[in-house]
């Protein structure tokens, strides 16, 4: 009966076309049409010159066999996963054990943090990339003196020109700013395990470590997944954070895959070259977060 | 869940509290110090005495006034037409039937995945080929299209939650369509439309990438791209910048606080019910 009418109306019905016409105007247009670009462009010789001409060089595979061929843009892809790998880990474990550990705080202290973990969420991130680079400034460090404090001699500081630290200090904005909504979301979905599964599981024997494994673990698994794949998403493609840290012009030794194509691009105009690293970085991260596109793809269907 | 609380939990809580914690005080604590103070090789954690002075530098820096009028008129532009849009939008895919639906919702979801930083390459010669890029409106347009996916995904959450019922009623006692959504749908949809919309203010008034790129002359700078640039080759006026910085983080932690606990289920709440 359902099919039925749902078949009569799909036949004489035009108006959802056209309530959702203007919103897939502009999506097609501002993300649809520069993703078709970003492909044809990867295949181009496109610069000053192309652009005021107004006609592209169609050069095949030559960019990517150009950047295949260039040791810059293996070294640049291998410190982008490591720098994503670091940051995804130390966001996701220190969030998780943050929210396992909130369970069993003190009504107060929770609050507390939890207010903390809220106000830090809202921060803009260039707020936060401001006040870490105060924090992390060269003569006025209140980390530097404070280290200095408990009797250790670092004196004045450059904190970057070791990419190390620097990395360091650029991945801990990251993981400060992701922090909070992993911890609350996890802390959330931890609530909201039913009490009566807890407690049959309770009655029948088990030890809490076996509730733990048995019980909340497969509740928490699908979100554990979605928070990391976000998070593998969002810190693949990490830009502002390195950009403004080292005042909008970072040396090579802190290109990463997001920052060697911009500089590809805006800095040295060829953006064909910049796009085929940008694709090259999507494929990359299509690889890694396939299983969440399918998620994401299931719950469309399931809500048509 | 909750269990008796551990000595370990809670001193893990109060650590977390303080590493946390600690860049938003010193922001704000920076922005009270007196000029010396702050430029001080031995910084002190408690500020010896207040002062306004960083905040009246900041105010008066150049291009504050415009960056604040430009962000201003681009999150109000935003928010407008996304929220108009996506109204429209929502109520197709959750009150009606259609072919090609399920591709449309599917789509707004992979969309969102797309990283920005790929994206901007192309986006930046299509918005320079429209004559879009230096314009208020080529920015709000582009924040409008990057926000829509998310806007149209949450308001159709609401719509679902509000019976078809009503409305049929409405339809029964002899409203027209555009009068049952006007008259019937759109109050109960009011939450869900202010949530949505501060949703909308804080992405268009922190977002940076697009701003840098779209709005390069002075006159255009919102204020995240104002911030960035406070760092010039002569150094930096930190006083001054951790005002600015309180000043720009203010309206979002506010509006923030009010919708905070509907983003964060939101975003997971598929993971176990889908």
């Amino acid at each position: 009966m359902t099919t039925l009418t749902s078949k009569i109306q799909v036949k004489r019905t035009y108006w959802p076309y056209l309530l959702i016409a203007p919103s897939l105007f502009i999506i097609l247009l501002i993300l649809g049409f520069p993703v078709f670009r970003l492909i044809t462009l990867s295949f181009q010789k496109f610069g000053l010159e192309e652009i005021i001409a107004e006609k592209p060089i169609w050069l095949g595979f030559e960019n990517f066999k150009v950047l295949l061929g260039d040791p810059e843009f293996w070294i640049v892809l291998l410190r982008t996963f490591l720098f994503t790998f670091g940051m995804v880990a130390v966001s996701i474990v220190v969030g998780a054990w943050l929210a396992h550990l909130m369970v069993r705080m003190n009504a107060v202290i929770r609050w507390i943090l939890n207010t903390t973990l809220i106000l830090v969420w809202a921060m803009p991130a260039l707020v936060g990339i401001s006040v870490w680079k105060w924090m992390f400034s060269y003569e006025f460090s209140i980390i530097t003196s404070t280290i200095n404090r408990l009797g250790f001699d670092f004196a004045q500081r450059n904190w970057f020109t070791n990419t190390f630290s620097g990395f360091s200090i650029i991945g801990g904005i990251v993981a400060w700013g992701a922090i909070p909504f992993i911890t609350i979301s996890i802390y959330a979905a931890l609530t909201q395990v039913p009490k009566e599964l807890l407690e049959a599981a309770a009655i029948d024997g088990a030890s809490s470590r076996q509730i733990f494994r048995n019980v909340i673990l497969p509740i928490l698994l699908p979100i554990y997944v979605i928070l990391i794949s976000l998070s593998i998403i969002w810190d693949f493609q990490v830009f502002t954070q390195i950009w403004v840290v080292l005042d909008n012009r970072p040396p090579s030794e802190y290109y990463t895959m997001a920052i060697y194509a911009f500089e590809k691009s805006f800095g040295l105009s060829e953006y064909g070259m910049g796009a085929a690293i940008a694709l090259l970085m999507i494929i990359s991260l299509l690889g890694v977060t396939w299983y969440y596109i399918r998620k994401m793809v299931a719950i469309g269907d399931s809500n048509a | 869940m909750h269990k008796r609380s551990s000595v370990f939990s809670n001193i893990s809580g109060i650590f977390a509290i303080i590493f946390m914690g600690f860049p938003v005080y010193w922001m704000v604590s920076t922005s009270f110090k007196r000029r010396e103070e702050v430029l001080s090789v031995e910084p002190r954690f408690l500020p010896t005495s207040l002062t306004l002075e960083n905040y009246r530098d900041a105010f008066s820096r150049e291009g504050f006034t415009t960056s604040l009028r430009n962000s201003i008129i681009v999150v109000l532009i935003t928010v407008v037409i996304s929220l108009l849009l996506a109204t429209f939008a929502s109520v197709a895919i959750a009150r009606t039937k259609f072919r090609g639906k399920k591709s449309f919702i599917t789509s707004l979801l992979v969309v969102q995945m797309l990283p920005l930083s790929a994206l901007i390459i192309p986006l930046f010669l299509l918005l320079t080929k429209l004559q879009l890029t230096n314009k208020i409106g080529g920015l709000a347009i582009t924040y409008v299209a990057f926000i829509l996916p998310f806007t149209i995904w949450t308001l159709r959450g609401f719509l679902a939650n509000i019976p078809v019922d009503i409305e049929e009623a409405a339809l029964v006692d002899g409203c027209t369509r555009i009068q049952a959504y006007r008259y019937v749908l759109m109050p109960l949809m009011a939450p869900g439309l202010v949530a949505t919309a501060i949703f909308a203010f804080i992405q268009a008034w922190n977002e940076f990438l697009l701003a840098y790129i779209i709005m390069q002359s002075q006159e255009n700078l919102t204020l995240p791209v104002w911030l960035a640039g406070f760092t010039t080759r002569t150094g930096t006026d930190w006083g001054p910048l951790m005002a600015a910085s309180t000043v720009v983080a203010l309206p979002v932690v506010i509006f923030f606080s009010l919708i905070q606990k509907r983003i964060a289920t939101g975003v997971t709440s598929g993971a176990v019910k889908g």
